[in-house]
């Protein structure tokens, strides 16, 4: 195992205390409440590449609705980094194997940017374990000619800008605090387990072949306007997905960017819990 | 007393016609490459190329090259075609190769034939640098920096075994599969060439450097740097049951000599300046890529609050002189600061960068007849002599000191000759010897 001690935020108002399930050996830190535990259609959240170690407003929402379980990912907040992560396939399995662990036969699965990612890829191995597919804002696509801005390679101060469309000084809960040396520890081994995965290449040139084995309904979900995912990518997903709709998260005062979930938790929480609810009601 | 110390000069040929480091991000990895001439690039390298024929004649004990990729700081991103120039147009002076970035090779098998070849040509002169390389080399190459250290440490464990164990043999490892590991030549120095490892105060490092024995090079860094790495090096030592010679501890330190301590500052001051603001002028975000450093480096750097690497460009020259980056006076002041520098970190070996970047050719050359003059005689035995020219070269210089000590091959290239035999070929076209050597 890497040395990822990590130390929670505390700061955040939103830190909670992760529960733990063991995962094939994998202690793996995990978050889930509300009063639709254990009773409601189960539902997966994959997170993206930060935002860890907190029970999101968003979550929240989703959790009155739905039983809604949080794992964060080998590497990412309270989970250590097993050796054996190398790649993409590893989490697949993990995943899997994480489903097997809560008893879970099928799941509303829905990956935010980085968890978007390892979401359509655990459907395009295992479709049959998916109840439905929610991508919010996911990376992971090659579109030819609309590459990602190099996140690997950017003033950190700008990573929050970007996601917040230059308004990040609304969100300080959600943010690392860059003089806090045990906050940019741990962003540094998070970003170095994204990394891992994702440097090169910066996605799955085979993923757009892939996606056509995914069965369940998907819904792909875009903010006003990504400063990280170019629009060509929400349109190759909805495209390359068998069943799959658009659906855009509008903001309230200020145009919503590639951190949704985060800005406009009511409206999303809205409409991915009806996403799930039609796809109860018509199974 | 003054302690022996021997001399290496680096070159890392900078490209210097680039706008001032306040004007852009980078002078690594997106500064564009529409600054190079090509035809300016022609005459640097036949300038940085020919300080290294000069430095033997003056009496260096080493000069050595180096690896960056995709930036103006160094346009040397194959460390072993100038290690091929030197070794031709040098006779004795040992070349250090700083590189190779192992990281850069998709086959660490060709560094194993590079290196083995440039020791077999140069008559075993060479000294294998090991690098991980900064972490702009990442970003410029692609590679991944959360796997860097451990890919780095099984391409290290390839060549060394590539270079010491009987071929051919099969490597199964994590980064590297090879069926058949036998390059051909094999290093001319026994049972390798000797091994440096150049790093930045990292404790994996150092640490595999004293359990080695290979001799660590700290790269550019202020005093307490040096002194730090050199304790962790000889505390790491003694755990594992010896005591270091000073010569596996070389430091690097930035040195000009001039006639006075006022005449030297006037002409490095721009120089030594070009170097740090323009030249090394790249933000953390380069240098620490995520996954380069580990958890506890990265602590250690954010905790110490000192400037380290983060920060040098905005350092004035008077703190790179008190912070001990560089020595810049008159031969006395260099002498005695030197005496300082052996006697504090204990490190036999110093290593100083001929060009800082845009210095006019007088002015290199300047300060290395100087040093070689006036200064580093003071650090050697009473005949002077570099570390070359009182050890034998592993091969002769003279076909008759050859013949006398090697002799013929043990084996004689036998061929099938039709209706003759097996033949030596090497005599075969005289009439009277075209004999079969057996029946």
């Amino acid at each position: 195992m890497a040395d990822v001690t990590l130390q929670a935020p505390g700061r955040s108002p939103h830190y909670t205390k992760p529960q733990r399930i063991e995962v094939n050996g994998l202690p793996v830190a995990y978050r889930r409440k509300g009063e639709r535990r254990g009773e409601g259609p189960p539902t997966v959240f994959l997170h993206g590449a930060g935002t860890t170690q907190l029970w999101l407003p968003f979550y929240e929402r989703m959790a009155a609705a739905v039983d809604f379980v949080a794992p964060e990912h080998p590497g990412f907040g309270g989970t250590p980094l097993p050796d054996w992560v190398e790649g993409f396939d590893d989490l697949v399995l993990h995943y899997r194997d994480l489903l097997d662990a809560f008893a879970f036969d099928q799941v509303h699965l829905i990956g935010f940017s980085l968890g978007g990612w390892i979401a359509a890829e655990l459907g395009v191995f295992y479709p049959e374990r998916l109840a439905s597919l929610t991508l919010i804002t996911p990376v992971g696509l090659r579109v030819p000619g609309h590459p990602l801005p190099d996140l690997f390679r950017m003033p950190p101060e700008n990573i929050p800008e970007l996601l917040y469309n230059g308004r990040a000084q609304d969100y300080p809960d959600f943010l690392l605090d860059p003089h806090d040396v045990e906050a940019v520890v741990q962003g540094y081994t998070e970003a170095s387990t994204f990394a891992r995965l994702a440097w090169n290449p910066r996605h799955d040139r085979k993923l757009a072949r892939r996606l056509g084995r995914i069965r369940c309904r998907a819904l792909v979900v875009e903010p006003d306007e990504d400063q990280l995912v170019p629009r060509q990518h929400f349109e190759a997903w909805v495209e390359l997905l068998p069943d799959a709709r658009l659906e855009r998260v509008r903001g309230a005062a200020h145009p919503t960017g590639h951190g949704l979930i985060v800005q406009e938790p009511d409206q999303a929480a809205a409409l991915i819990t009806r996403f799930i609810q039609e796809q109860e009601a018509g199974s | 007393m003054t302690s022996t110390l021997e001399f290496y000069l680096i070159n890392f040929m900078p490209y210097p016609y680039i706008p001032p480091g306040e004007d852009v991000e980078s002078s690594w990895i997106v500064l564009s490459n529409q600054h190079y001439d090509p035809r300016i690039g022609h005459r640097l390298y036949q300038h940085y190329l020919e300080t290294n024929v000069l430095a033997e004649r003056l009496g260096f004990d080493g000069v050595l090259t180096n690896e960056h990729h995709q930036t103006a700081y160094g346009t040397m991103p194959n460390p072993n075609l100038p290690a091929a120039w030197v070794a031709a147009q040098t006779e004795r002076i040992r070349i250090g190769v700083m590189g190779n970035v192992l990281n850069t090779h998709l086959n660490p098998l060709r560094v194993a034939e590079d290196i083995a070849m440039l020791d077999v040509m140069s008559g075993g002169r060479i000294i294998s640098g090991f690098v991980l390389g900064t972490g702009m080399e990442y970003h410029s190459y692609g590679i991944n920096p959360a796997t860097s250290r451990e890919r780095f440490w099984e391409a290290h464990d390839l060549i060394m075994k590539a270079w010491t164990e009987p071929g051919p043999f099969p490597w199964e490892g994590k980064h590297f599969n090879l069926p058949y590991v036998n390059p051909w030549p094999r290093p001319l120095q026994q049972p390798h060439p000797p091994v440096w490892l150049p790093g930045v105060s990292s404790l994996e490092t150092i640490e595999a450097a004293a359990r080695n024995r290979y001799t660590f090079m700290q790269v550019f860094s202020p005093r307490t740097a040096l002194a730090r790495a050199c304790a962790m090096y000889r505390e790491a030592a003694e755990r594992h049951g010896y005591t270091p010679h000073p010569n596996q501890l070389a430091a690097t330190l930035q040195i000009y000599v001039a006639e006075t301590d006022k005449q030297a500052r006037l002409e490095a001051e721009p120089h030594l300046m070009w170097f740090m603001r323009n030249g090394l002028k790249t933000p953390t975000y380069h240098l620490l890529p995520p996954g380069y450093t580990s958890t506890r480096s990265l602590r250690g750097i954010l905790s110490s609050g000192s400037h380290g690497a983060v920060d040098m460009w905005d350092m004035t020259f008077d703190q790179l002189l008190e912070e001990k980056w560089a020595l810049v006076g008159s031969p006395e002041t260099v002498i005695a600061g030197l005496q300082e520098f052996t006697d504090e970190l204990g490190a036999g070996r110093v290593v100083l960068c001929g060009d800082w970047g845009a210095m006019p050719r007088w002015m290199v050359h300047k300060n290395m007849e100087m040093l070689a003059e006036e200064v580093i005689p003071h650090f050697r035995p009473p005949d002077g002599k570099p570390v070359w020219a009182r050890e034998e070269r592993p091969a002769p210089h003279t076909l008759s000191e050859h013949a006398a000590t090697v002799g013929k091959p043990k084996t004689a290239p036998l061929v099938r000759l039709d209706g003759v035999g097996l033949i030596d070929s090497t005599t075969a076209h005289v009439p009277e010897l075209r004999t079969p050597v057996k029946p």
